[in-house]
């Protein structure tokens, strides 16, 4: 439980970049893997999808893995941090860890 | 071992999305300034002049992600060649392992692209806005004019140069020139356009504006870089044996005659540093080992008339007085797997066969007979050239005495990058058969080069 107690207070901003950031880099990672495994072309003749060239569909691709490995990562930061922590200034009612 | 953050380290932290202390790292010269500047040439040079370099009559380098095709000089990458990429990420990996356990964080001190373009957005930085403490007093003053103006081409400048890097960027995936052309036209596709305004904004971002902060808050390696360090880890350190008691004093007084150890508490340590800290408080994990201290200090025990090295590249062990050899298991570890994976990268690399070929029987039908008795499977055969010339090839059958291939062309050949669908039918007296389905191995060879075979199996069904 040691991750725990060191988690003090993250300042907001620097949470969502710390979200963001790290999931772009796995976004990026997930998204090499996916198509160089699966030609969206050929994705296209199973699924009804919009018609889109294949950059198109990299990229938005990406940006859906993006959105996932954000989430994740967003999920996980929430649990890290239950709430505001108690011994923010504004919060001092809430039970202390 | 790496201390943990430190109260200092905590103060910063807490004031910085409040109000960030902009740090002003001063200019150094010294042997490690020409060291990362020569890196940051070669790197920078290597990134914009890249795409312009053209190889047998096509952009030496494009990652053709449109055709699925990776352009490497002669060599040309599908996507079945992906375990190549997936050797050369566990190859760069190692190698970060295996530098960082022999010397820190040399990667974050010359090679980032965080340390290069910050670096160089730094340089434009100077260059308008004047040194250390011009650039200090100029954010003090209030709004004027000249203000307004200097800042005003600083950003320009820093957009210009990113919206470039921006364009170079998305020239590894576009063919150079013909991205030239259609941005001069205002033609570009509009993933083109996101992805160039993307690469351009996140550098004039990181590189104007976050800079220390992207090592300091963003950077994961930063913070398990630590894993890799032990005590006969290279790194940058203070002497504190030798600086301590540190304290001011004129030049050319005996450190030891006034009970003062050799540092003047000059504080240039602290000026260059890029991340705002003070080395002489022990290693830190804002520390990119960029050593621009060293320098600093060296020059400072220069003119002091002190032997250079108050701050230098050392080990933990080293520093107190314990034996140390840089020579240790971890580094053979580390070194070892890295000879290992660029053995095998290179192995995979000289193995590889530029030729596929798949066979699909045909679905509808399973045999017939001929006119003439024998029986016959139809098939289609997939064929992809992946070399960079065109090919002819012969194609041959083996696994049933007498068998007969014909192929509709009967000449097989395929241009450089070509995918092909040959439909082929095989024939075979059935008395042959050995039963309903019959192994059958094809084998395709280029006629001017017998080590480009592929081949594959198939079934031949009788009755
Ligand atoms: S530059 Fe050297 S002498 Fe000056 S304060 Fe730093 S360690 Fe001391
Ligand atoms: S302490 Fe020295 S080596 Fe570390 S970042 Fe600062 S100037 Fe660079």
């Amino acid at each position: 439980m040691k991750l725990i107690e060191a988690g003090r207070y993250v300042p907001v901003p620097q949470r969502v970049i710390a979200v963001l950031w790290i999931s772009f880099l796995m976004a990026g990672a997930a998204t090499m893997v996916f198509f160089a495994a699966i030609d969206p072309m050929q994705l296209k003749n199973c699924v009804d999808f919009p018609e889109v060239g294949r950059t198109a569909a990299y990229s938005i691709g990406f940006l859906l893995f993006w959105l996932l490995t954000a989430a994740s990562s967003l999920f996980t930061t929430l649990l890290l941090y239950p709430g505001a922590p108690a011994n923010a200034p504004d919060n001092s009612s809430r039970p202390s860890r | 071992m790496l201390a943990p953050a430190t109260p200092a380290g905590d103060e910063v932290q807490q004031s910085l999305y409040a109000k960030r202390q902009k740090i002003y790292p001063r200019e150094v010269h010294g042997l490690f300034a020409v060291l990362r500047i020569s890196a940051v040439l070669t790197l920078l040079g290597i990134f914009y002049g890249l795409p312009w370099l053209r190889w047998n009559g096509h952009q030496a380098v494009l990652f053709d992600l449109p055709a699925r095709k990776f352009h490497l000089f002669g060599l040309t990458l599908w996507p079945q060649d992906f375990i190549l990429l997936a050797a050369l990420l566990i190859i760069a990996a190692l190698g970060l392992f295996f530098f960082t356990a022999l010397a820190g964080r040399l990667w974050c001190g010359y090679a980032c692209p965080q340390t290069v373009w910050t670096e160089v957005f730094l340089w434009m930085e100077h260059a308008l806005e004047g040194d250390r403490l011009q650039q200090m007093k100029l954010d003090k003053s209030p709004m004027t004019w000249r203000k307004f103006r200097i800042k005003a081409s600083k950003h320009a400048l820093w957009l210009a140069f990113s919206a470039f890097t921006g364009f170079t960027f998305v020239a590894y995936f576009t063919p150079v020139a013909d991205l030239l052309h259609r941005l001069v036209t205002l033609d570009l596709g509009p993933w083109e356009t996101f992805w160039l305004v993307f690469y351009g904004f996140a550098t004039y971002g990181n590189a104007g504006w976050m800079r220390e902060q992207v090592c300091l808050y963003m950077c994961p390696y930063a913070r398990f870089q630590s894993a890799m360090f032990d005590d006969s880890t290279l790194i940058i350190s203070y002497d504190d044996k030798r600086g301590e008691p540190r304290g001011s004093r004129k030049r050319g007084t005996d450190s030891l005659r006034a009970g003062l150890g050799d540092c003047i508490d000059c504080s240039m340590c602290v000026q260059v540093c890029p991340t705002g800290i003070d080395i002489r408080k022990g290693l830190q994990y804002e520390c990119i080992g960029c050593a621009a201290c060293i320098d600093a200090c060296n020059d400072v025990m220069d003119k002091m008339g002190y032997a250079p090295g108050l701050i230098r590249y050392t080990t933990h062990n080293a520093l107190r007085g314990r034996p140390s050899s840089i020579l240790r298991p971890r580094l053979f570890v580390y070194g070892g797997l890295l000879s290992a994976a660029i053995a095998a990268f290179a192995w995979i690399l000289l193995a590889r066969v530029p030729l596929e070929l798949e066979v699909m029987h045909d679905r509808n039908r399973l045999y017939r007979e001929t006119d003439a008795g024998l029986i016959e499977n139809v098939y289609t055969l997939d064929i992809v050239n992946m070399d960079d010339r065109r090919h002819a090839y012969t194609l041959r059958a083996e696994g049933i005495e007498g068998l007969i291939v014909e192929t509709d062309p009967p000449e097989i050949e395929a241009d450089a990058g070509e995918m092909k669908k040959i439909p082929m039918r095989l024939r075979a007296d059935g008395a042959r058969l050995s039963g309903r389905s019959n192994k059958v191995r094809l084998l395709l060879t280029a006629r001017d080069d017998p080590r480009l075979t592929a081949s594959e199996e198939t079934r031949f069904l009788g009755p």
